[in-house]
């Protein structure tokens, strides 16, 4: 195996992948400073920050042999200048000398910075970028103390909106060029340029045109600093004022990856997490402007009818009520209908339950739009789960006729998972007059509540434990970023520990009791109505022990503990959907 | 020294939603320009490359380049417009707006900067009574600061509307010019040699000229103090 040398250490590298020296140091754990470099672009080495001293070994030029001194090391010739990093390729022998064991390269890369602060305002304080901005942590680390600059700076656009979701800083920029090269290489719109030349340049759209494409906010995400930021989040919160939450997003089939941004219980963002196999870096602008959904318009514990009105009542009411709505009825006069939105405990236990009350296996309502995906990471289906449910048995719903049954009175009972049938269109409100609907519900304005007889507060992605199926196949977990009323073990020991005070939990400085929904996640209301009706569906360890049964009872969720998902998912065999181990 | 301040450093933001300057019916190649563009085409692996001379053929055509005629050049190559747009902008030799008649592009580059740049800028924009970038009222000049044009052995120099060089400027120099130029005599071409070969091929290195005037190695500008 070639070897190469940094800082005195020596490592192996495979020669086959043509690895560049600062990815290979970033692999190995060696930090390197820089801005411009991204693994999936091209490499322009145009903010000169990952310099470093590179040599190699002698070779007598007639012979091709190693040339070597008295005691027979090899001659080691370092390049006159400093060498950037992320252009240099890897050649067998090779001697690197970082800031770490240079001075030399400490300067330079400490000069570099103060040439990128010149025309930088440093208005950190109220700055969006601040906390977890790269130039900012690495001028801490790497920069000079002060800058000997003592002329006025270079004046550019501010509060540019470049289009609908994204806002310039010109004076920010440091033109690194990484949101043009996105634009050219990544979305392939090639909609941002680097304007004008020298001091005077910044990214911004050809005139007349708007930054609008379906990816447009990635670029904030690829921004070194806080030029490009977010026109919504702007000026909303400090970093270090939110907590955030590895989980997934479930506005589509793809399941990309991505972090909840959270803070007094309220989503405040969401931005993208890497996973190579699903979504990369990469999120859909659609994906990210979502979370009101998680905020408004949610319900304020469950409610039951009461005399032709919806009541509130407490949660063991709204259970007796519909522990009693089904008990009576005759299993093949109840359907019970799935939900692609909800996680595949939610609708493993429903169908637990469907069994025991000897109804039909669920049905799920398909949220498909025609010509809305586009073979990237958004999809037609808007629903995050219909492979999951596919995989439970839990089919495809046929709409016309369950709306024929429904219509010539044949369902007594409808009961629906975290779903909106009217919104759907399975059938209209006066259809649903002699049918008992029990439902699962996320917010407000979903459309099927005045029909409805016990109206459960679902919890929503982000208050949940649970799993999801994209559409390749892939199993994910998603975890609580916020919390919601009442405690519960589990939610509890699942919410967030990535940082040291355990956000999100009583202990955490940050523990906030505004904003708490009063809802319970699904796995939790089936069991408790299953165990009125006479079924016993006590989970110890919540989803986590549903999950463990599922993945041993049915072969197309084999291997999908929550242990082997952890925070990159499982890629699941193609198996006979629903069909047991 | 030079007064090294910027004197007015806001960097403008383009008009986002420009006007059109030129109607639709022009923005059209003639035949004979199409057979150029598809000359220049040729001569790249990447088509895409010919934007500059295509840019440059526009700007030849309208007098300058606003930005329905930098998007008739990308829309020609099938580019993206952002990409073209960048282009233009990068050169100060395309002009993004209409400009006088002669454009005095003074060098402030680092040469140039040491022997005065910025006195010859400034006695200009004093003398015509504009800032830089900006147009006289009768349309005859305007006053640009550009970046190194290639030209450091006769600094402190100026280019005329991307045309002549004026080299080893100084005031007399610049007031004689305005003079000329007002006339409508724009300066002649001045080939630059080397001290070395100033007597070869007559001073002149150009081969498609007959004759040029040949550049002579200066005496110190008056400029430097």
């Amino acid at each position: 195996m070639p070897t190469v040398e940094i800082d005195g250490q020596v490592y192996t590298y495979d020669d086959d992948r043509h690895d560049k020296l600062l990815q290979f140091c970033l692999d190995h754990d060696i930090e390197l400073p820089h801005f411009c470099y991204h693994p999936s672009m091209s490499i322009p080495a145009n903010c000169r920050q990952c310099l470093v001293q590179v040599g190699t070994p002698e070779r007598d030029r007639a012979t091709g042999e190693l040339v070597t001194d008295e005691e027979g090391n090899p001659n080691i010739q370092f390049m006159p200048g400093m060498q950037t990093s992320c252009t240099i390729g890897l050649q067998d022998g090779m001697v690197v000398k970082t800031h770490r064991t240079s001075d030399a390269v400490r300067e330079a890369q400490k000069d570099t910075l103060e040439f990128l602060l010149i025309n930088h305002p440093l208005d950190c304080p109220i700055c969006d970028q601040a906390g977890h901005c790269p130039l900012q942590i690495q001028a801490y680390k790497y920069g000079p103390e002060g800058s000997r600059f003592e002329f006025r700076k270079v004046h550019k656009p501010k509060r540019v909106k470049l289009g609908p979701r994204v806002t310039l800083d010109a004076e920010r920029c440091i033109n690194c060029t990484r949101c043009t090269r996105f634009t050219d290489e990544i979305s392939e719109s090639g909609q941002l340029t680097i304007n004008n030349r020298g001091v005077r340049n910044y990214p911004i759209t050809a005139p007349g045109e708007d930054f609008d494409e379906a990816y447009s906010m990635n670029t904030i995400d690829l921004c070194p600093v806080g030029a490009l930021t977010a026109s919504d989040f702007r000026f909303k919160a400090r970093i270090w004022e939110m907590s955030s939450s590895p989980s997934i997003v479930t506005t589509n089939a793809t399941g990309a990856n991505c972090e909840y941004w959270v803070r007094d219980n309220k989503v405040l963002r969401i931005t993208p997490r890497q996973n190579m196999e699903v979504n990369e870096y990469w999120l859909p602008d659609e994906d990210r402007l979502v979370y009101d959904r998680f905020n408004d318009d949610r319900p304020e514990g469950p409610q039951v009818r009461s005399n032709g009105q919806l009541v509130n009542a407490n949660w063991t009411q709204a259970y007796a009520k519909a522990a009693a709505l089904l008990g009576p009825v005759d299993g093949d006069r109840i359907q019970f209908v799935g939900s692609a939105y909800a996680t595949v405990e939610d609708n493993y236990l429903l169908t637990q339950l469907a069994e025991h009350l000897g109804a039909d296996t669920p049905v799920y309502m398909p949220h498909i739009e025609p010509g809305a995906g586009d073979d990237w990471l958004i999809t037609d289906d808007k629903t995050p789960n219909a492979q999951g449910c596919e995989r439970l048995g839990i089919r495809e719903a046929d709409m016309q006729m369950l709306r024929t049954r429904i219509q010539n009175g044949e369902i007594d009972v409808l009961y629906v998972l975290e779903d909106d049938p009217v919104a759907s269109e399975l059938c209209a409100l006066a259809d649903l007059e002699d049918v008992d609907v029990i439902l699962h519900y996320y917010n407000t304005t979903n459309e099927t509540l005045p029909a409805v007889d016990v109206a459960l507060p679902a919890a929503m992605v982000v208050e949940t434990v649970g799993t999801y199926v994209n559409q390749d196949g892939r199993a994910q977990r998603v975890r609580p970023a916020k919390a919601i009323q009442g405690v519960n073990r589990t939610l509890m020991m699942e919410m967030g520990t990535s940082r040291e005070d355990e956000h999100g939990t009583p202990f955490d400085r940050w523990h906030n009791e505004s904003h708490r929904i009063n809802c319970k996640p699904s796995w939790e209301i089936l069991p408790q109505i299953a165990d009125r009706v006479g079924l016993d569906l006590d989970y110890a360890k919540g989803p986590q022990a549903i999950m463990n049964e599922v993945q041993s009872a049915l072969d197309a969720f084999e291997g999908a503990t929550y242990d082997a998902m952890g925070l990159q998912g499982v890629a699941l065999e193609d198996a006979e959907a629903g069909e047991p181990a | 020294m030079s007064h090294f301040d910027i004197e007015r450093p806001i960097v403008k933001l383009p008009e986002q939603q420009p006007e059109q300057q030129i109607p639709d019916e022009e923005l059209v190649w003639t035949d004979e320009e199409q057979e150029r563009i598809e000359e220049r085409k040729a001569k790249y692996p990447d088509p895409k490359s010919a934007i500059m001379d295509l840019l440059w053929m526009a700007q030849e055509k309208y007098d300058y380049l606003p930005p329905e005629a930098i998007r008739l050049c990308a829309d020609t190559l099938d580019m993206d417009y952002a990409r073209a747009y960048g282009v233009a902008t990068f050169y100060t030799q395309y002009y993004k707006e209409e400009k006088g008649k002669f454009v005095l592009d003074v060098c402030t580059c680092f040469s140039c900067q040491m022997m005065g740049g910025y006195d010859i800028l400034h006695y200009l924009e004093e003398k015509l009574g504009i800032h830089k970038g900006e147009t006289t009222d009768d349309g005859l000049f305007t006053v640009e600061e550009v970046e190194c044009l290639g030209c450091c052995g006769s600094a402190p120099m100026m280019q005329v509307t991307n045309g002549p060089y004026v080299h080893n400027l100084t005031k007399d120099k610049v007031d004689a010019l305005l003079d000329d130029l007002k006339d409508g005599n724009m300066p002649p071409f001045v080939s630059v040699t080397l001290p070395q070969d100033e007597d070869e091929m007559g001073g002149n290195r150009r081969s498609d000229v007959e004759a040029t005037e040949t550049y002579q190695t200066p005496p110190r500008s008056e400029a430097v103090k």
